[in-house]
């Protein structure tokens, strides 16, 4: 595996312990999750203990330990949301992909995860496609940008 | 960039900005906060300046890019200065339009105009626009001024008058005198009166002393601070100075969830240009006074909200609260005396002390003073922001600015608080909206999330919902939350799902008095609150799927069965094609019949079939 | 030089060291207030809300913790009002109902009074007191355990890679696990799981009869409560 380069996130925080979680932050932008070798060096560069890093890692949503497929989508499950339905985006995603939310295909196009509230209630149910914000989603439109996600040609249930 | 070292270099910024304004002839406000850019915003803005560049109408007609308006559902919107015209739901495609017959002639365009879905009439001032009429916009109104972007827009609305007065005029007791006398409570959800919060920390012992803009805004259907912090960092940063200065503190946090990436981005960029500015930093406005603001980001975690979670995330740590017997104003951040409040409050700061504690406290009831914004969301015609004077009943907020039910569905309840809050029922809408008497009945303001639940909610299920969110959002540290969040949603679960026995409901109201008591911090404390209002309010509901196992509102799966009502199937076929458990059968153009042993009851079905054919019993 | 401080505990007065917890203080003086992830010594958590009183304050009560609440001056603790035995008895019912088979955790159950179970039995193995990672933070500074994951996927680790890579081998988790003491008649059997209360064999009196009274029981046998520790 190449190694990871964190000069540029650790310039200026080395030694100093409560940069933590912005040091894992911006290693997640930059990686797209925490690779084992790099929480090591975090370890020992900013002085908290492996245990200490791991908990940290463990414990905020924003962090992945396991990479993330080509394609993140995050389905908005806050209130206003479920109200209008975004179980059966959810139950869209089980059926037709075979995955968990937290799960990413064998194939590794897509990741699925699930978050509490992105705060644009009105516009619900929200799906976000990697940093794009997709409204008023429904599981046909769903269906079909999963399709799309994964390369795939309508199935031949529709023929 | 000219520094602002002295109050009159504010009176210059705001003069040159006046003569601009004077200069422009039409001015162009189109919001682009993170869900105006959901529904397309950027591209207008961005074919709306093509437009009148191409028609060479740019010199006296400026583009305001502001944050979020409020009325969400209608984005993305142009409000059309002067006039006060408004644009609803247009795109793209429309700027030209626009451009060549309101902004060149003057016209205004009929099928733009918002189309009131209660009179059926178009109505062409924003301020007619019953959305509007009944609520007070204090805050939100501020946000049509100013460009994020732009702190000279700022500026040019009276930015920093308020921290230059105070800097000038009133000694740091002073100020929390008058933020004491204005009646200011915390809008985070607690509601604590935020003068006595600064004298605390004032008189706790130490040099060393900070102030944390608390903007975790976790609950979910809450985006209020979202919107306050996108369209107006300024406003949030301002408060926090003159916060800092009645206090003695001399650095300051603003603590964002990462899940707002815009709202991290604008404040970075006000912190910036107020440094350039010289309005952070040291000796501000040629005062004694020195002080900075850095963004801390969340990591994805809603218990971070809570006071003492949140100061040791932003310490580099795991968000677990601790005990609350030293309270955080003497012993916070670094052990430290902190001051932290939410983005609402602070941003609140600068009017009391530009107007008066007076001014202020006009507004609203006896023991909640001021304006709070809340986020309508739900079974209602008209969602959005709204922004109302303390004491506004729920019914005039749900009916006369909500417009009433959508799809004329009865009203049944209202969710207020997030998932700390709990749900009132329709008999008690007369019921005003401020800290005290949403509390007494068995609910709270909570950080302003109000979701309007209609006749087709369950509410076994609302609390479902809520204590799976908990489950799902607790720290794990305390027993009572950790354990008894788990054991409730397994006692909701067998409800929900045709195995309550009535002795169980006896032990979830036991169970939730005991983790409302002995949890650890205010997420354990506030959990049992959906169960325990539910309980309280729709004991029916609960009785029906215990002993007749019955879904009043046929929402919970387990006790409903679906199909397909022959008469309105045109046998199109769609319903069979979503159906991820293949449990749907049928020929072209013949009714199609569900099979109720492989049916799942997840609903793709029914969102998919445009006939409205398939029946829930 | 010590300092004092004068407070009242279940409307005895006491002399209080400054500086301690009121659960330190309470055990020191005789007053048992049911406890499990407390380790006499080892900074305390707060978790397992056993400890829970009322702290009398300006005519108003407030539940806390009394391991994490320091003692001050003119301070008014009750330790065994009725709504805190009952609030202590539902979280003890909640911890045997997660973890029956351990001897400690069925003790404290029967302690705090607990008679029936009305959540059907689980069987993890451990119930996160805490007692494991704080003994290997604190005494070992050894840092190989810690509480990994968030609500309820919260457990014990260690860093990835072999435990051994990192532990010291003091065998302070072992010593200090509630959930190493198993019952009399060993495990449980799936479908029986039942309290009989038999093993806290010193405490000949009904445990409710007299709440709040030390009688050097053998309340988690291994536990080191400080009264049973001093014998």
């Amino acid at each position: 595996m190449a190694k990871i380069n964190l000069d540029s996130i650790l310039e200026g925080r080395r030694s100093q312990p409560h940069m933590l979680v912005e040091v894992l932050l911006d290693l997640q932008d930059q990686e797209g999750y925490l690779p084992e070798e790099a929480l090591k060096t975090v370890s020992k560069e900013l002085g908290v203990p492996l245990i200490d890093v791991y908990r940290v890692a463990h414990f905020y949503k924003a962090f992945s330990l396991k990479p993330r497929g080509k394609n993140l989508i995050t389905i908005c499950t806050g209130t206003a949301c479920h109200v209008r339905g975004s179980d059966l985006l959810v139950n869209q995603v089980r059926g037709q992909l075979g995955i968990e939310p937290g799960e990413t295909t064998a194939d590794g196009q897509i990741t699925v995860e699930c978050v509490n509230c992105v705060g644009a209630c009105a516009l619900g149910p929200i799906v976000i496609h990697n940093d794009a914000y997709c409204k008023n989603m429904t599981p046909g439109k769903l269906r079909r940008k999963l399709d799309k996600a994964a390369g795939r040609k309508k199935e031949a249930k529709d023929a | 960039m000219p520094r602002v070292s002295h109050a009159k270099d504010l009176e210059i910024i705001r003069s040159q900005a006046d003569g601009r304004k004077s200069r422009t002839r039409l001015e162009l406000v189109i919001p682009n906060g993170t869900c105006c850019q959901a529904s397309g915003s950027a591209a207008l803005i961005d074919a709306v300046r093509a437009e009148l560049a191409r028609q060479g109408l740019q010199q006296d007609v400026s583009v305001r890019v502001t944050g979020c308006l409020g009325f969400c559902e209608q984005e993305p919107m142009i409000l059309v200065e002067p006039g006060n015209i408004l644009y609803c739901q247009v795109s793209a495609k429309d700027a030209a339009e626009i451009v060549s017959r309101t902004v060149k002639k003057g016209e205004v365009i009929d099928t733009f105009l918002f189309l009131d879905p209660v009179s059926g009439k178009r109505i062409e001032k924003e301020a007619d626009i019953p959305f509007y009429k009944a609520q007070s916009r204090q805050l939100i109104h501020m946000n049509r001024f100013v460009d994020p972007f732009s702190i000279e827009d700022y500026i040019a609305t009276g930015g920093y008058q308020a921290i230059a007065k105070a800097l000038k005029e009133f000694k740091p007791s002073a100020v929390i005198a008058e933020v004491k006398a204005s009646g200011l409570r915390g809008r985070g959800g607690a509601g604590f009166p935020t003068g006595r919060k600064w004298e605390e920390a004032h008189e706790a012992p130490g040099d060393e002393k900070y102030v944390i803009c608390n903007a975790d805004e976790g609950d979910p259907g809450a985006y209020m601070d979202r919107c306050v912090l996108e369209a107006n960092p300024h406003a949030v940063l301002e408060g926090m100075m003159i916060g800092a200065y009645a206090v003695g503190a001399s650095k300051g946090y603003i603590y964002v969830r990462r899940e707002y990436p815009l709202a991290v981005k604008h404040c970075r960029i006000a912190i910036q240009q107020a440094r350039e500015y010289g309005l952070l930093g040291e000796n501000i406005l040629g005062s004694n006074f020195s002080f900075d603001v850095e963004v801390a980001r969340g990591g994805g975690a809603f218990v971070c909200g809570e006071s003492t979670a949140l100061m040791t995330s932003i310490e580099g740590k795991v968000g677990e609260p601790r005990a609350k017997d030293v309270h955080t104003v003497r012993e916070g951040l670094w052990g430290r005396p902190t001051v932290l409040n939410n983005v609402e409050t602070w941003a609140n700061v600068p009017s009391i002390v530009l107007n008066g504690a007076k001014w202020f406290a006009s507004r609203g009831t006896e023991r909640s003073k001021g304006t709070k914004i809340l986020a309508l969301t739900g079974r209602v015609k008209n969602t959005g922001l709204v922004e109302i004077a303390m004491g506004t009943p729920i019914r005039t907020i749900v009916y006369d600015i909500g417009g009433g039910p959508k799809n004329g569905n009865r009203i049944k309840a209202v969710q207020t608080g997030g998932p700390s809050g709990g749900c009132l029922p329709e008999r008690l809408f007369d019921l005003p909206v401020d800290f005290d008497a949403l509390w007494d009945a068995g609910s709270m303001m909570g950080s302003g999330g109000m979701v309007v639940m209609d006749d087709k909610t369950c509410m076994v299920d609302v609390a479902r919902y809520f204590l799976k969110f908990l489950l799902d959002e607790s720290c794990g540290k305390c027993v009572p939350c950790r354990v008894g969040i788990d054991r409730m949603l397994e006692i909701v679960t067998d409800i929900a799902e045709g195995r309550g026995r009535p002795e169980q409901l006896d032990l979830l109201q036991e169970l939730a008095e005991t983790v409302a008591e002995a949890s650890l911090c205010g997420l354990g404390k506030s959990a049992p609150n959906p169960v325990l209002s539910t309980l309280r309010y729709f004991m029916e509901e609960y009785k029906a799927h215990v002993l007749e196992k019955r879904c009043p509102a046929a929402v919970c799966k387990a006790l409903v069965t679906y199909s397909i009502d022959a008469e309105k199937c045109t046998g199109c076929g769609v319903c069979l094609k979503a159906c991820p458990h293949d449990s749907i059968t049928g020929e072209k153009k013949k009714p199609h019949v569900i099979d109720a042993a492989l049916c799942q009851r997840c609903g793709i079905c029914i969102g998919e079939c445009k006939f409205d054919a398939i029946t829930v019993l | 030089m010590l300092q004092y401080v004068n407070v009242t505990i279940d409307g005895a007065p006491v002399r209080a060291e400054k500086g301690t917890s009121v659960l330190d203080t309470a055990i020191h003086f005789g007053i048992c207030i049911p406890h499990l992830c407390h380790i006499p010594g080892i900074h305390d958590m707060g978790a397992c809300r056993l400890c829970i009183v009322e702290h009398v304050k300006n005519g108003r009560s407030k539940v806390t913790a009394s391991c994490t609440l320091m003692v001050e001056e003119g301070m008014v603790i009750r330790t065994n009002t009725e709504k805190i035995l009952k609030m202590r008895k539902n979280i003890a019912e909640l911890l045997v109902a997660q973890a029956p088979n351990s001897k400690a955790i069925q003790d404290i159950a029967v302690r705090c009074g607990v008679k029936e179970v009305r959540y059907p039995f689980r069987n993890e193995d451990c119930v996160l007191c805490g007692r494991c990672v704080r003994i290997c933070k604190e005494r070992a500074q050894a840092h190989a355990l810690g509480f990994i994951g968030r609500g309820k996927d919260r457990h014990v680790d260690h860093p990835p890679g072999r435990l051994m890579d990192y532990c010291k081998n003091c065998n302070g988790c072992i010593m200090f696990c509630p959930m190493s003491v198993t019952p009399c008649g060993g495990p449980m059997k799936k479908g029986e799981e039942r309290l009989c209360g038999q093993c806290d064999s010193q405490l000949n009196a009904d445990a409710q009869k007299m709440p709040g009274v030390c009688v050097w029981c053998e309340l988690g046998k291994g536990f080191q409560c400080t009264r049973y520790l001093a014998v």
